[in-house]
């Protein structure tokens, strides 16, 4: 698949770039943690939608950092209450390698709901 | 100016014996991509993962830092073969990642290729991000 740096810090124009796919590779992470956790918890995971926001940007002396990846999630679970959802996600997080290693760069969020809004759908 | 790009995956089932799917990213270069944990600890069969991910976007990133930096020091490259390695270890993450690069550069000579090389190594942003795994070897020659 074709890369470019245009692709990379301006439009896309269909191409990928080193930050989207440690995008799909932190939302890959992330998702394989969190239904890990959420079995360890004793739920029965239905279905984990997780996006993942890598932010690249300009830092101090012109060079180009990954400042931010901003995880989303929404889960959907039986019998969940939104706190236990964000406790459990927020393991997760500690729980996946790859959080760990961005967080030496930049920060890592975690925004965690239920599909469906409370106890699921 | 800074940049976003966005990648989605839909998970179902529980850890070991469900599986997951990158379903949509920014540009819309790559999607449709099934992932799950025996293909990401054992044999891939077939099926990406995170950490191979992350070798593309280690090895397009490291080609993107040094063919800046060759064409800043007057040799701008023809071609640069560049792999990443990445060493998955299940319960601790990446162990190693391995560069490795083969040039196609004008007028350059084996050892201002390795400085620049290191230099691409050091700088660019994906091994500023990846500055905790353990070990990051590099690799060079020439054509």
């Amino acid at each position: 698949m074709p890369f470019s740096l245009t692709s990379r810090i301006g439009d896309p124009g269909g191409k990928t770039n080193p930050e989207e796919l440690l995008a799909a590779a932190h939302a890959g992470c992330y998702a394989m943690s969190l239904a890990g956790e959420l079995t360890r918890a004793g739920q029965e995971t239905a279905r984990v939608i997780v996006t993942a926001t890598v932010t690249l940007d300009e830092v101090e002396g012109g060079s180009h950092r990954i400042v931010a990846s901003n995880l989303y999630a929404r889960a959907r679970v039986q019998d969940m209450e939104t706190a236990e959802l964000e406790r459990i996600a927020r393991v997760a997080d500690q729980g996946c390698p790859f959080s760990a290693l961005i967080k030496a760069s930049g920060t890592v969020t975690v925004t965690a709901e239920l599909e469906g809004g409370a106890n699921g759908d | 100016m800074a940049t976003e790009r966005r990648a989605q995956v839909i998970w179902r089932g529980d850890l070991m014996s469900g599986s997951g799917r990158i379903e949509n990213v920014t540009s819309g270069a790559i999607g449709g991509l099934d992932v799950s944990w025996p293909a990401r600890s054992e044999d891939p069969g077939g099926k990406t993962s995170p950490e191979e991910l992350i070798a593309a976007a280690h090895a397009t990133c490291f080609a993107m830092a040094l063919s800046h930096g060759l064409a800043q020091g007057g040799h701008v490259p023809e071609r640069l073969d560049t792999s990443a390695t990445v060493s998955f270890q299940p319960g601790e993450g990446i162990v190693k990642i391995a560069l490795h690069v083969e040039g196609t550069v004008p007028g350059i000579d084996a050892d201002a290729f390795r400085a620049a090389a290191e230099g691409a190594k050091a700088n660019c942003p994906v091994s500023k991000a990846l500055a905790g795994v353990p070990e990051i070897t590099l690799e060079t020659s020439l054509a």
